[in-house]
């Protein structure tokens, strides 16, 4: 081989072999191989292999709404500690407005206040307090409900039993989840549809003319029940017992009330609700769930065991669903869906195999194509082509990266525009020819011509692919990756490997004179 | 040797440039004709962007009608559409509030659960995402445009990198006005065929400008237009093959792919043979508003 070093054809050789090596695991695709080497493989998106995408919203103006009424409830409290008349008290959006009879104790007040929640603003008008959520106080509030609602999240994903669900935070007050294999998505969205805040109420029934007024006294609240609208309850504002103190909860079933939840308290819970049971015997307690009340049943002993059921007209699965709900803990606030897209199995096969067609169809056009042009050197671009797609392939499942319908694109229109570098090339060689005899010149100047070019056309293409992946989401992002792989594996083949080839051609055959 | 390339003189020697009033002409009233149909018909807007919810069914002893019949009773706005084949249905419904929207879809999964063999898709996107997806969208194409400028400017001169942008923007225009006729989904996919058109048909002006650059050096006494007709003339050869099997790789996308992929395989189709175009016709047209001699001599 004339003039071409060794370190050079065994950089070339090495990389190729080691891109077909790297594709193997993505070719087999052994799907629960744990072999390190067989590992390595391409992971299918969602769309190709079926699969829930979730984008959820953390309700936050319910958790600014519920600190305002906080802040209500505190001035009411400390005021009347305090023997200050409050004339009014209004909750705006982003303020609760409070006026008072007279305007001695109002910074005392404040004063008390602030101990309790700091980082809020106060404005004083003469007889006027006026107590702001502040963004950074706004801000306090939704990293922590963020932060609560992707650790129930996971939790109430893992119980459902899906396998290697992605969940994730996406901006300031989302989450995204991916559950590959998925079939029942509507289950998943009723399990995160619930905020599961569970509480424990003693029903007051002696107060029949609130429920009829529907207007409930200070420290009191009516609740609706679950099965039946009619019927309210008057139940003690604060809670005896809640969600936060079970240790542990599962379906089972009541010889007399049919599917239930069995629960467990800590200690702490135990402890509180053995009190309140005791004192309060002849009384009902109610269960109050997300804000309706599942069942009151009347107290007729003390429960100090720190467990017990709750019934309602479940059925099995309602009640092992509300078991894993309880389990995992209440969500700070709601979750709304955003954004779904779920892909059945039979789809993403079906787009597999599509693709594969069309990047094999478009490979075999295109190799035609150019041996048709180009003759010889045609058939050693194509050389160069394949070795492309197999590097493009490796590089995806040595990396990690996600296959997605997109991305099956993106590789086949790398198979059509892999070429050009080579192109480019040979019409530099074309040209060169002309100009002189001498073989190797020939080649040598070709390359060094069209060099400048393929760096500028390719970079300018990886500028666009590298800008789809930085706004781009799901799929897209699939896309620009193979582009991107793409580009980078044609600049490789086209500029070492056709150049290593036509060398080789170029000694073996021993031509003297190159017309192209 | 045996290739066919011979049929492409290897120095060919075409006047383009003798044709730019006409091209010119034609690229304009395109381009007006696409910015009338932007701005009136509009975009198919898919529900990346429109928001709504969309479910894609295989049936099974059934009609599009049948199934149109159950839905249309219970919502007014359904629309339903064969996908590919007869059995294969999608089912579209506009866009409500979001926790109305997934109450939906499983109302009409129940509806028409005994008519399907398998739900093979549903989406739904809610209004505040297909907003800021679109947002998205057009701040990628934006910034392309401006990140391929800047680096035009700094790899040439200032001048190649107006051309060239002058040419993408009327690629990107073009297309659209395409899509808007031939009533092509528009969704997140198309985005990325844009994006991807602009790199494809900057590609194809950045190699003809390199062989233009390359020309002003070598022959300093030819006039501009016949310095740009030489230009395009040495790379004719070279832009006509990577065209051609960069089609043929989309052909094969657009037939075999899947019916998925098919809005994207025909807008890259449209882009690349625009792309093609208006890199000799309109991208280097574009250089001769700049006189590059003597003053680039000079220096």
């Amino acid at each position: 081989m004339k003039n071409y070093p060794i370190w050079k054809s065994f950089t070339v050789l090495s990389i190729v072999l080691l891109g077909i090596i790297f594709a193997i695991p993505s070719i087999i695709y052994d799907e629960n191989s744990e072999n390190w080497f067989l590992k390595n493989k391409i992971n299918l998106g969602l769309d190709l292999q079926g699969g829930s995408y979730l984008l959820l919203e953390v309700q936050l103006d319910v958790l600014y709404k519920e600190e305002l009424d906080n802040f209500a409830d505190s001035i009411r409290l400390i005021s009347r500690d305090k023997a200050a008349k409050i004339e009014q008290i209004v909750i705006k959006e982003n303020d609760v407005i409070v006026t008072f009879a007279d305007i001695n104790k109002i910074k005392d007040i404040r004063d008390s206040f602030f101990q309790m929640y700091r980082g809020v603003s106060f404005q004083i008008n003469n007889n006027k307090l006026n107590i702001k959520l502040n963004d950074d106080y706004k801000k306090i509030i939704q990293d922590s409900a963020i932060k609560q609602s992707l650790e129930i999240v996971r939790k109430r994903i893992d119980e459902s039993g899906t396998k290697e669900p992605l969940i994730q935070r996406s901006g300031k007050k989302r989450i995204l989840l991916q559950l590959p294999g998925v079939k029942d998505p509507e289950r998943i969205k009723d399990l995160l549809g619930k905020t599961a805040k569970l509480t424990f109420h003693i029903v007051d029934d002696e107060n029949a003319s609130a429920i009829n007024n529907n207007l409930a006294p200070f420290g009191k609240m009516i609740l609706l029940d679950i099965y039946d609208e009619d019927i309210k309850y008057l139940l003690n504002k604060r809670a005896v017992v809640g969600g936060e103190n079970l240790v542990d909860a599962k379906g089972s079933f009541d010889q007399t009330e049919g599917h239930a939840v069995s629960f467990r308290f800590d200690t702490e819970g135990a402890q509180k609700f053995g009190k309140v049971t005791t004192n309060n015997i002849g009384k009902r307690m109610a269960v109050v769930l997300d804000g309706v009340v599942i069942t009151a049943p009347r107290i007729s002993s003390a429960i100090t065991g720190g467990s017990g059921i709750i019934t309602g007209n479940f059925n099995a699965q309602e009640a092992s669903d509300l078991a894993v709900l309880l389990r995992a803990g209440a969500l700070p606030a709601p979750l709304e869906i955003v954004e779904e897209r779920s892909v059945g199995a039979g789809l993403g096969a079906d787009s597999i195999a599509a693709g594969q067609i069309a990047a094999i169809i478009g490979m075999v056009l295109v190799c035609i194509f150019m041996i048709l042009i180009y003759g010889t050197f045609g058939a050693l671009a194509n050389v160069s082509l394949i070795v492309n797609l197999f590097i493009i392939i490796s590089l995806l499942g040595t990396i990690g990266a996600t296959l997605t319908l997109p991305g099956i694109a993106g590789i086949v229109l790398t198979i059509g525009m892999a070429v050009d570098a080579n192109v480019l090339i040979f019409e530099r060689i074309k040209e060169e020819s002309l100009k002189q005899t001498k073989v190797f010149q020939i080649v040598k100047n070709g390359f060094d011509r069209a060099m400048s070019t393929i760096l500028d056309a390719n970079i300018t293409t990886l500028i666009a692919a590298v800008l789809l992946f930085a706004f781009g989401s799901g799929p897209i992002r699939g896309f620009s990756i193979t582009l991107s792989l793409g580009v980078i594996a044609s600049m490789f083949t086209a500029l070492m490997l056709t150049n290593f080839l036509l060398y080789m051609y170029l000694s073996i055959s021993n031509k003297k004179e190159l017309k192209l | 040797m045996f290739g066919l390339n011979k049929i492409i003189p290897v120095e060919p020697n075409i006047n383009f440039l003798g044709l730019r009033k006409n091209f010119l002409i034609f690229s304009i009233l395109a381009i007006l004709v696409s910015i009338g149909l932007l701005s009136i018909k509009g975009l198919n807007l898919g529900i990346d962007f429109k928001g709504g919810t969309l479910i894609e069914v295989s049936t099974k002893n059934t009609s599009i009608g049948e199934l149109r019949e159950i839905l249309s009773s219970s919502y007014g706005d359904v629309s339903l559409q064969e996908f590919g084949n007869e059995n294969i249905i999608l089912i579209r419904l506009q866009n409500k509030s979001n926790q109305e929207s997934i109450e939906t879809v499983n109302s009409v999964k129940s509806l028409i659960q005994d008519k399907v063999i398998e739900f093979r898709r549903s989406e739904f996107v809610g209004p505040t995402i297909s907003s800021e997806l679109l947002f998205r969208g057009f701040q990628a194409v934006s910034f392309a445009l401006i990140a391929i400028l800047i680096y035009i400017w700094l790899r040439f001169e200032w001048q190649f990198g107006f051309g060239a942008v002058v040419a993408l923007t009327h690629d990107v225009l073009f297309t659209l006005g395409l899509l808007s006729i031939l009533n092509v989904e528009f969704s997140l996919a198309t985005i990325a065929a844009i994006l991807t058109i602009a790199g494809y048909s900057i590609n194809d002006t950045v190699v003809i400008f390199d062989r233009v650059r390359e020309n002003l050096r070598k022959y300093k006494k030819l006039e501009l237009v016949d310095l740009f007709n030489l230009s395009v003339n040495n790379t004719l050869s070279r832009t006509i093959m990577t065209s051609l099997t960069t089609l043929l790789a989309l052909v094969s996308l657009f037939i075999f792919g899947g019916e998925v992929i098919r809005p994207f395989a025909l807008t890259m189709i449209i882009g690349v043979i625009i792309g093609t175009y208006s890199s000799v016709f309109i991208a280097v047209p574009t250089l001769l508003i700049f006189k590059f001699r003597p003053q680039d001599e000079d220096d």
